[in-house]
C-alpha cells in the first residue's frame, strides 16, 4: 500500500495508489500513511484513485483527521469519487471534514500557499 | 373490451429494486404501477385483460389473481419454463407475447388495447378508441410532445396531416429529431396486425413490428391527447415520480392514511410526538412505524410500515421503504432506501452490506445486540466527534 506525495509550497498532498479502504486492508493503509504525516501541518489527501470505502475505511479517515489534528495540523480532502461522498453524507462525515473538488481547489484554502506557489 | 399488459421485462435499468420486484409491482406508496393500469382499464370498460409474464412472475400473478378483485377479467401467458424449482424467464418481446396468446386460444378477436406495465398514466382511453375508430385505423399510437433535449430517450414518430405515422426514429439526436411526439407505448390494435408478426423467436414491438406496418402501408395512426405520463424506466425516473405522488402531483394518487397535522400523513399504531421531532410536510408515515422523539424529517419524504426513525437521524427528500431502521448518525438525503440499498436522486447506487454500514441504516426487524455490528468502531469514533 503506497502514496505517492507531493509537496505545493509547505502543503503536502498525499494520492493513494489503491482503489479501495476497506476492512482487508485499512491496518497496512494506517501504517503505510504514518511516514507521511510525521512533522507535517499541512496535508491533503487526494481520493481521486479511491472508488469505495466500508465503515472500516471511514473510520480510518477519521484516525488520520484525529492524529494530523493531534500535531495542530490541517488536513483537507480532494478528489472524492460520488459514491465516496454519498458515504461521507451518510454518516455526516463530509462536516466533520474539509472537503474540495480537486487538489487546487485544496491547496487554495490554506492560508498563504497562493502567494508562497506562485 | 380487451386488453394486453405487457409485464415480462426484466428491469435492468431499475436494479436493484427489480431484483426482487418485478417492475410493474413498483409501488407509488403501497400501490403497483400496474394496478394503476389496470383500474384505469377498469374505468374506460375493459373487462378482460391478459399478461405476459415471466421475470418475477409470481409477485405479478399472486397479486392479481384472476382479477375478481380489480372488478376485471386476468390471465396470465408466462414466458419462460420451470427447471429444478428454478424459473427461467424466455421472454418473446412484446409483439411475441401477442403472437403467444393468439396461437393459444385466439384471444384477440376484437379491437383491443396494449400497455407497458411499467409507466403511471391518466390517459383518457375512450377518447384514444374514438380517435381510433374514427380514423378506421388499424394501429393508434398515444404520443406525448417532449421536450427537444429529451427526445433522444424515445422512439419518435412522425406524423403526416392527416395524423398518419410516417416512419419512426429510434432514440434520435436532438437536431435530427424529425418530430417531439414521442411513443409512450400505449397503443390500440386492430387483431390482423398479428398475422404481420413472424411465427417464431423473439419480436418486438415499437422496434420492428412497427417500422413493418409503417412500410406495409397498413392504417397507422398517432394522435397525442393530453394526458399525465410518468414512465419509470430508469432509478432516478422513480425518485422523482414518487417526489411528484408525495406532493400530490400525480393524478389518481394521494397521500394513503390519515392527516395528524396539515400535509402529514400516518397509518394506523406510529408512534410518534409532533412536538420532540421536526417534521415538515409533505410526509407519508406508514403503519406501525417508529419517529423517536428528536429525528427531522423534510418532506417530501416517505417513511414505510414498520420503520424507526432514532433520535438524532435526519431524512430529507428522502424515501425510506419497509421495516428500515435510520440509525442515529445517518443523514439521508435525496435518496430511496431499500432493504439493503440507497438510491440517490441521480441513480447512484450505494450497497449496504458491502459499505458495512449496518448500524447506520439496517433492517428494523433486527436485534442489535445479537447480531454483529460491523459498524461499530465507525459509530464510536464518531461519536466521539460529536457528530
Amino acid at each position: 500500500m503506497q502514496f505517492v506525495e507531493d509537496q505545493v509550497a509547505d502543503v503536502t498532498i498525499l494520492t493513494p495508489q489503491f482503489t479501495w479502504l476497506d476492512a482487508s486492508n485499512v491496518p497496512q493503509f494506517k501504517e503505510a500513511i504514518q511516514p507521511h504525516l510525521a512533522q507535517r501541518l499541512r496535508v491533503i489527501i487526494d481520493l481521486t484513485p479511491v472508488e469505495f470505502m466500508d465503515s472500516s475505511g471511514l473510520g480510518a479517515m477519521l484516525s488520520v483527521l484525529k492524529r494530523v489534528d493531534a500535531g495542530n495540523g490541517e488536513l483537507k480532502l480532494c478528489g472524492m469519487s460520488r459514491k465516496v461522498r454519498a458515504l461521507f453524507e451518510l454518516v455526516r462525515m463530509h462536516r466533520i471534514f474539509e472537503i474540495y473538488n480537486d487538489r487546487q481547489e485544496a491547496v487554495k484554502s490554506f492560508e498563504g500557499v497562493m502567494e508562497a506557489s506562485e | 373490451m380487451k386488453a394486453i399488459i405487457l409485464a415480462a421485462g426484466r428491469g435492468t435499468r431499475m436494479r436493484p429494486f427489480t431484483t426482487t420486484v418485478a417492475k410493474p409491482m413498483i409501488p407509488l406508496f403501497h400501490t403497483p404501477v400496474m394496478e394503476l393500469l389496470v383500474e384505469l382499464l377498469a374505468r374506460h370498460n375493459v373487462r378482460q385483460i391478459m399478461v405476459n409474464t415471466s421475470y418475477l412472475a409470481p409477485g405479478i400473478e399472486g397479486y392479481f389473481r384472476d382479477g375478481a378483485h380489480f372488478g376485471v377479467e386476468m390471465a396470465y401467458s408466462f414466458e419462460g419454463r420451470k427447471s429444478a424449482d428454478q424459473f427461467i424467464d424466455e421472454p418473446l418481446g412484446s409483439a411475441g407475447a401477442l403472437r403467444k396468446i393468439q396461437t393459444h386460444s385466439g384471444f384477440f378477436d376484437e379491437t383491443f388495447m396494449v400497455m407497458c406495465g411499467d409507466a403511471v398514466i391518466d390517459l383518457d382511453l375512450s377518447a384514444l378508441l374514438d380517435f381510433h375508430r374514427r380514423q378506421g385505423a388499424t394501429v393508434t399510437v398515444a404520443l406525448k410532445e417532449v421536450p427537444a433535449d429529451q427526445v433522444s430517450n424515445y422512439g419518435i414518430a412522425v406524423l403526416d396531416e392527416h395524423q398518419r405515422i410516417t416512419s419512426f426514429q429510434e432514440k434520435p439526436a436532438a437536431h435530427e429529431a424529425k418530430s417531439l411526439l414521442a411513443n409512450t407505448g400505449i397503443y390500440i390494435f386492430e387483431p390482423s396486425v398479428i398475422d404481420l408478426i413472424p411465427p417464431v423467436g423473439a419480436y418486438d414491438i415499437g422496434s420492428q413490428l412497427f417500422p413493418r406496418l409503417v412500410e406495409s402501408g397498413a392504417g397507422m395512426y398517432g394522435v397525442a391527447l393530453p394526458f399525465q405520463w410518468l414512465d419509470i424506466g430508469k432509478l432516478p425516473d422513480y425518485y422523482q415520480v414518487m417526489r411528484q405522488a408525495l406532493c400530490g402531483e400525480v393524478h389518481g394518487v394521494q397521500l394513503p392514511g390519515h392527516s395528524i397535522r396539515p400535509g402529514i400523513h400516518c397509518g394506523l399504531n406510529v408512534s410518534i410526538d409532533l412536538e420532540a421531532c421536526e417534521i415538515h410536510p409533505p410526509v407519508y408515515i406508514g403503519g406501525s412505524s417508529t419517529i423517536e422523539p428528536g429525528c427531522r424529517i423534510i418532506g417530501p419524504a416517505l417513511i414505510g410500515p414498520g420503520c424507526i426513525i432514532e433520535s438524532g437521524a435526519l431524512v430529507e427528500e428522502s424515501m425510506i421503504f419497509d421495516y428500515t431502521r435510520i440509525g442515529a448518525l445517518a443523514s439521508i438525503r435525496n435518496m430511496i432506501v431499500s432493504g439493503d440499498y440507497c438510491v440517490d436522486s441521480t441513480g447512484l447506487v450505494i450497497d449496504l452490506q458491502e459499505a458495512k454500514l449496518d448500524g447506520v441504516i439496517t433492517d428494523a426487524r433486527t436485534n442489535l445486540d445479537l447480531e454483529p455490528n460491523t459498524s461499530r468502531e465507525l459509530l464510536e469514533l464518531l461519536a466521539d466527534w460529536g457528530a
